[in-house]
């Protein structure tokens, strides 16, 4: 057995706004303004929810329930499945020495489960910066198949010390701002976020058409800089839409503003669709990377974004880099989207494309 | 037909996890965690030389994911003064293991790392139900799943080897099943252990695996 999937409902709380739809326009109207976090003696620009709330469980807690009233009532049994690289980590920083941490280590979906007020079945996953579309293509390969009729899957990623210092570390992130394929880009600007997609086998106005994922052993932190196992996989993906590249009308970018990931990814996107290149957008200058919530969130805000016929601009992009030649989009469209692909490329070598399209 | 290919279970002393690395390849992983030595352990054990180059995909749970490296990490960013080590950081990350063991494994398409959220209850029951309904759609040659946990005192390898290629030596068939009224096991994180002494005895034809966690159907293996 094997149904078409569907999208029925989108949750958003991130830095830009508590809604999808307030999301979608604030991208629309540019805006991209980032606070800052703060690091022993370095400050990096950050993408904080608008939470005033400083006791990180009772605002993970006000977090996931603004998230659940998004979605409104759902059946406490809808199987859960949670995607997140750094759970509560901020929790026990914030609790200090010593660290009890749990004995399993995804504890906190149980809580998250229960803030969502869901007691069916629960799924974590944990594939760093693709673990939304890796619990997205669990969940709805679950429901193609008929083993479920439906699913939340929720991306939280919270605020923490430990990776932004692990990123920092590594010379990964960038002390202004996040510029996707631009000449100056000079890494990455965190953010966090709260996502919800709820699946199901009901119809709705979008639809999973393909959705793969992938892996790039080239090294533990960035893709093969050829680009050849990200143009893999947006292949495989659109075999399985049964999709030509032509097909595509947009591509949401994994850009966020590294020096080799763009670039990877400019060449796998050079190998797939040559001179026929869509419109190419990056959500990271307004949203931040949200890492694990990255893929669910930027899911959420780019359905709002396409429901409205509003398609920003991306921010941070003014200077093309000639080893890139490829610009995302610097003026807002108005264009009606039939069928966007949208990208993740993951520290740790994790890949993955999703289609949606518009669905009758 | 989706065949079991391999059961295999593994424990190690911490200390001799570096050891069983060196015996595989014939030369240490440098700077790789306990749990993705952990991996390459296994999941070199369950595939053959001659079928390493298959499309694979590996699914992978954890009860303690890498805990002890988290405490690590935690007690620099927090205790220490400065930045943590980049080491220090990349050993948090579960779903670096795939990367790494990918050039000793290059069927290696894609990895899903699921860390559990209770102590003592696993989700082989989605782990295998997804691996079927990957394999019938034929997105991938052969999946292994498998639950790594690794503390103080033992690193522990359990693992599955599914293929939709029937093998000669393949043990048992798998299906999914909506009512299963066969004998069933509980799914606890060492079920391929039990599920290797119900191979290894006469019981029953089949045998299913309930989980608490279950979705609509149950997993049923039928011996070969």
């Amino acid at each position: 057995m094997t149904r078409p999937v569907f999208i029925n409902k989108t949750a958003l709380l991130c830095a830009r706004g508590n809604s999808p739809a307030a999301v979608a326009s604030a991208l629309w109207n540019g805006e991209c303004n980032a606070g800052q976090r703060k690091l022993g003696e370095r400050i990096f620009p950050y993408f904080g929810l608008p939470l005033e709330e400083t006791d990180w469980q009772v605002r993970a807690k006000q977090a996931l329930r603004q998230v659940a009233g998004q979605l409104g009532p759902l059946p406490p049994e809808t199987p859960l499945f949670i995607a997140s690289s750094s759970f509560q980590i901020g929790h026990f920083e914030q609790l200090g020495a010593p660290f009890d941490l749990p004995v399993a280590n995804a504890a906190f979906s149980r809580q998250i489960g229960e803030w969502l007020g869901l007691n069916g079945p629960r799924t974590s996953f944990s594939n760093a910066c693709t673990s939304g579309f890796s619990a997205l293509d669990a969940a709805r390969s679950l429901i193609a198949a008929g083993l479920i009729d439906d699913a939340i899957v929720v991306g939280v990623e919270l605020a923490n010390d430990s990776t932004l210092a692990g990123f920092a570390a590594m010379e990964l992130l960038s002390r202004t701002a996040g510029r996707p394929f631009d000449a100056r880009r000079d890494g990455l600007v965190l953010g966090e976020a709260v996502a919800a997609v709820y699946l199901s086998a009901k119809p709705a106005t979008w639809r999973i058409a393909g959705l793969r994922t992938g892996l790039d052993g080239f090294s533990t932190t960035g893709p093969n800089p050829d680009g050849s196992r990200i143009a893999d996989v947006t292949v495989d993906c659109l075999k399985e839409a049964n999709l030509k590249a032509a097909d595509i009308e947009l591509i949401k970018l994994q850009a966020a503003g590294s020096p080799g990931t763009d670039l990877a990814e400019a060449n796998a996107l050079r190998s797939v669709f040559g001179q026929n290149m869509p419109p190419l957008i990056s959500l990271k200058p307004g949203l931040g990377h949200t890492l694990g919530a990255s893929g669910l969130a930027e899911l959420a805000a780019l359905l709002a974004c396409l429901a409205a016929d509003k398609i920003p601009a991306t921010a941070g992009f003014s200077k093309v880099d000639p080893e890139i030649a490829l610009f995302p989009m610097v003026e807002r469209s108005t264009e009606h989207i039939e069928r966007a692909l949208l990208n993740l490329i993951g520290f740790g070598g994790g890949l993955a494309s999703l289609i949606v399209e518009r669905h009758g | 037909m989706i065949s079991l290919t391999t059961v295999l279970s593994q424990s190690f002393a911490p200390a001799e996890l570096p050891a069983a690395v060196r015996a595989t390849l014939g030369k240490p992983l440098r700077r790789a965690a306990p749990l993705t030595q952990l991996a390459l352990v296994g999941a070199l054990a369950c595939l053959p030389a001659e079928r390493r180059a298959l499309p694979t995909a590996l699914l992978w749970q954890s009860t303690s994911g890498p805990r002890l490296e988290t405490l690590t990490l935690l007690d620099e960013v927090c205790s220490g003064g400065a930045e943590p080590m980049p080491y220090d950081f990349l050993a948090t990350q579960p779903a670096i293991a795939a990367a790494q063991i990918q050039s000793f494994l290059p069927g290696l398409q894609t990895a899903m790392h699921l860390p559990l959220d209770s102590q003592g209850i696993a989700n082989w029951s989605l782990l295998l139900s997804l691996a079927i309904v990957w394999l019938n759609e034929g997105r991938c040659a052969q999946v292994l799943c498998a639950q790594l946990d690794h503390t103080a005192d033992v690193a522990s390898g359990h693992w599955l080897a599914l293929s939709h290629a029937s093998l000669e030596n393949s043990p048992a068939s798998l299906q999914l099943m909506k009512d299963s009224a066969s004998e069933a096991l509980p799914d606890t994180p060492e079920f391929p252990a039990r599920l290797a002494e119900w191979l290894a005895g006469n019981g029953n034809q089949t045998l299913s695996l309930h989980s608490p966690v279950a979705m609509k159907l149950t997993v049923e293996f039928t011996r070969l």
